[in-house]
């Protein structure tokens, strides 16, 4: 976001530190946000169920990938144990709606408080080391919450799973694609505002400073500890609650959804969004919803006589995601919102770029 | 950003939308299936099964008059991935029936298609999914719409214990008998493994600690290992056969040799090639006559399987039996439900409610004679124990025993 800044409009003048770290970076983006979102609210009334279903989809994961990309992207840890947290806040969720009866609409909220206290606990190691053995830790963490699981009758219904009941507001279900899409449509404003918040943030520019350059942060007197753990914590409620959101909109968790698959998944979305980027998150969650219902149009378009190919499909699937992963390191490891950025340039210059 | 995203799904939509345009007076049938993913070993074979009778159907008259329009998922043995499946089907596809797959899937499903009123046939015989009413107090939630063909995982598990006495009173064997439980940590493995115990607990077994083993195909040495160490007498696997054939070849390394006792997913023509001596004397219950069977319905089978394979010359093992004799229950009572007011989830429900001892025209001597009533949805509980040879490639399937299991009223929906 800061780079944009250093690129607006001739005419925007910033005289003080308040006006340099708006929100939104000039009042022009700050409109387009509005309209996009006001446009996405009529997207119920004409669209179908397909393109509700994905971009409720893009929703909630984006939620979770704008966490993995607090911790990985703004304050440079790494964490291989995304699924789990998102897991554990559909478990969470489900868990605290069926036994205390509060209403899902409050279950949400609270279920990404509890993943975040497990966060911070989980997020303890990350204190302490870095780098390879870091990864290994949240991959410990990710196969632990896995098993537990797969095994804690009491709390996910063990191997079976547990149902998730629809959420209802003022006794009025929303449990169909087209009412459902408003709930996330809400939380993924609020998050995405309160994530893009954070780092205008004193805690914010703490995390940008662990991942810069760790040393010279600790002798400015940023506690590397503290922010660490705590940035474990803030991926860890977006990881909840956006789990919270997916297991609502399912009816049903189960432990076999949150393999080390999905965190990697959620990995491949930050990588090809934008390391360090809010709007990246999202970009990479769109690219990485979007491309497999793109192969399967393909596979569709080209062959849908070819038994072969549609039988192939769920290989080609796996595949061009691994393919896209390669190819972003490869040609853009900034990822799209660096993409996106070139493209506003090239034309806020045309013709007279060079 | 986001409004080019949402031009972007609108455009994928339309193209999807514009190939799945439904044709007048046809039913549309969901078909999950497992091509890939753990158990797609024995999920090939009987979604061959599935599609092509219902491909045979439609070439054949249709169900009076009327075409099967169906729409096959794979959705990879992931519950999560056939839920959204499910989802998107009750908005686009409006199936009056699903032809289904796995337990933990289907489980997770019954209160949906209990809602939504649509007959789910699936190849999960999960005891679970055998009361409809909920009355019995084994019941978590009643599976109204749930229907498969066979004998629930639990009645065969029990009915395998009951030869296994009876074959340790045959062998001379002292005291009682060690059973024990081995399968994956997941709702397929573990649907009978309470039931079944408690059973052979009543039959005076000694009810060894479950044993875990994946249900992908791995090493399984260490499990071997402890099943030898508990000296088990009978082992029954969960499994399906794929699993089971790597369970059985480390169990070979290690000298691990119990009486194993497969479930009917856990073992075909297949493993016994794959698993040779290791695999020798296998008891399963067999749940449909193997293809060179000589069974007056084998002829309707042979045509069936000609939609796919022309030549005629592809061997279908036993799954592929039983997925034809699903559909072709379904197709019944889609023609009972077509006479008494409309093919309708509920009138479906209720055709196969009214099925007694019955038989798929055709089908004689493929499907087993099933009886469903509007509270009880065990279709039948007989089973056949046959034992296996490898014999040197030219595998034979031997006759054992046919144990009736009683249909107790404590055991539905257990």
């Amino acid at each position: 976001m800061a780079s944009a800044h250093s690129r607006m409009r001739c005419g925007e003048f910033r005289t003080n530190y308040r006006q340099d770290t708006t929100i939104f970076p000039t009042p022009l983006a700050r409109r387009v946000a509005v309209v996009s979102v006001l446009l996405l609210m009529l997207v119920p009334m004409f669209g179908s169920a397909y393109q509700l279903n994905l971009l409720i989809q893009i929703g909630y994961y984006g939620i979770a990938a704008l966490g993995l990309n607090i911790v990985v992207g703004f304050t440079g840890q790494i964490s291989l144990g995304h699924a789990a947290f998102f897991g554990l806040g559909a478990f969470s969720s489900a868990w605290i709606n069926s036994t205390t009866g509060i209403p899902v609409f409050f279950c949400i909220p609270l279920a990404g408080l509890m993943t975040m206290a497990v966060g911070l606990l989980v997020g303890i190691p990350a204190g302490r080391i870095k780098g390879l053995y870091l990864a290994i830790a949240t991959l410990a963490s990710q196969y632990i919450l896995e098993d537990f699981f797969a095994r804690a009758d009491w709390f996910t219904g063990g191997s079976a799973g547990a149902m998730a009941n629809p959420f209802s507001l003022f006794g009025y279900q929303m449990n169909s694609d087209r009412s459902y899409f408003y709930v996330v449509l809400f939380y993924v404003v609020i998050m995405y505002l309160a994530g893009t918040n954070l780092l205008r943030t004193r805690d914010g520019r703490a995390f940008v400073a662990v991942r810069d350059h760790y040393l010279s942060a600790e002798i400015m007197g940023i506690n590397l500890n503290k922010y660490r753990i705590l940035s474990f914590g803030i991926s860890s409620l977006y990881a909840g609650i956006g789990g919270a959101l997916f297991g609502h909109y399912l009816g049903f968790v189960s432990a076999e959804g949150f393999t080390i698959m999905l965190s990697i998944q959620f990995l491949a979305m930050v990588i090809i969004g934008g390391l360090g980027s809010v709007m990246g998150s999202m970009l990479g969650t769109v690219f990485m919803v979007l491309l497999p219902e793109v192969m399967e149009f393909g596979v569709h378009l080209v062959g849908s006589n070819n038994s072969a190919l549609t039988q192939a499909l769920a290989y080609i699937k796996e595949m061009a995601i691994g393919l896209a992963i390669i190819l972003f390191l490869i040609f853009e490891p900034d990822g799209l919102s660096h993409r996106w950025k070139m493209i506003k340039n090239y034309w806020k210059l045309y013709p007279f770029s060079y | 950003m986001r409004k080019s995203l949402f031009w972007l799904t609108v455009v994928l939509a339309l193209s999807a939308l514009s190939t799945t345009a439904t044709a007048a007076d046809s039913i549309p049938v969901g078909h999950l299936a497992c091509y890939t993913g753990p158990t797609s070993d024995v999920g090939v074979p009987y979604g061959n099964g599935v599609a092509d009778a219902m491909n045979y159907i439609n070439s054949n008259g249709g169900v009076n008059g009327k075409q099967l329009e169906y729409e096959t998922v794979d959705y990879s043995y992931k519950a999560p991935q056939a839920i959204a499946t499910y989802k998107r089907w009750v908005s686009d596809l409006k199936p009056v029936a699903i032809q289904g797959w796995g337990t933990a899937d289907t489980e997770a499903l019954v209160q949906f298609i209990a809602k939504d009123k649509i007959p789910y046939y699936s190849a999960s015989y999960s005891g679970h999914l055998t009361d409809p009413t909920g009355k019995s107090p084994r019941t978590k939630a009643p599976a109204p719409y749930n229907f498969f063909y066979g004998p629930s995982y639990s009645d065969t598990c029990r009915g395998l214990v009951q030869w296994a006495a009876e074959d340790w009173k045959s062998k001379g064997g002292n005291g009682a008998p060690k059973f024990i439980h081995m399968g994956a940590n997941h709702p397929y493995p573990n649907a009978p493994k309470e039931a079944c115990a408690a059973y052979a607990e009543e039959l005076g077994f000694e009810v060894l600690n479950p044993i875990v083993y994946d249900l992908k195909p791995g090493d399984a040495k260490a499990q071997c290992l402890t099943l030898k160490d508990s000296g088990a007498n009978y082992a029954y696997m969960g499994n399906t056969a794929g699993s089971n054939i790597s369970l059985l070849n480390s169990c070979g390394t290690v000298g691990a040799k119990p009486q194993f006792l497969a479930n009917v997913w856990g073992w075909d023509e297949n493993s016994i090639k794959a698993a040779q001596e290791s695999g020798d004397g296998v008891a399963v219950p067999l749940g449909a006559p193997s293809w060179k069977d000589s069974a007056p319905g084998m002829a309707t089978v042979r045509a069936i399987s000609k939609m796919s394979d022309p030549s005629g010359e592809t061997y279908r093992n036993l799954h592929y039996m039983r997925g034809v004799c699903a559909v072709f229950f379904m197709k019944d009572a889609m023609e009972v439900a077509d006479k008494q007011g409309g093919i309708t989830g509920p009138n479906i429900k209720n055709a196969m409610e009214q099925m007694k001892e019955h038989v798929p025209a055709g089908l004689e001597g493929v499907c087993k004679a099933s009886t469903w009533t509007s509270e009880d949805h065990r279709g039948t509980t007989e089973i056949s124990v046959y034992t296996t040879s490898y014999n040197g490639g030219d595998f034979k399937f031997n006759p054992q025993s046919t144990v009736n299991v009683p249909r107790r009223d404590d055991w539905l929906g257990w």
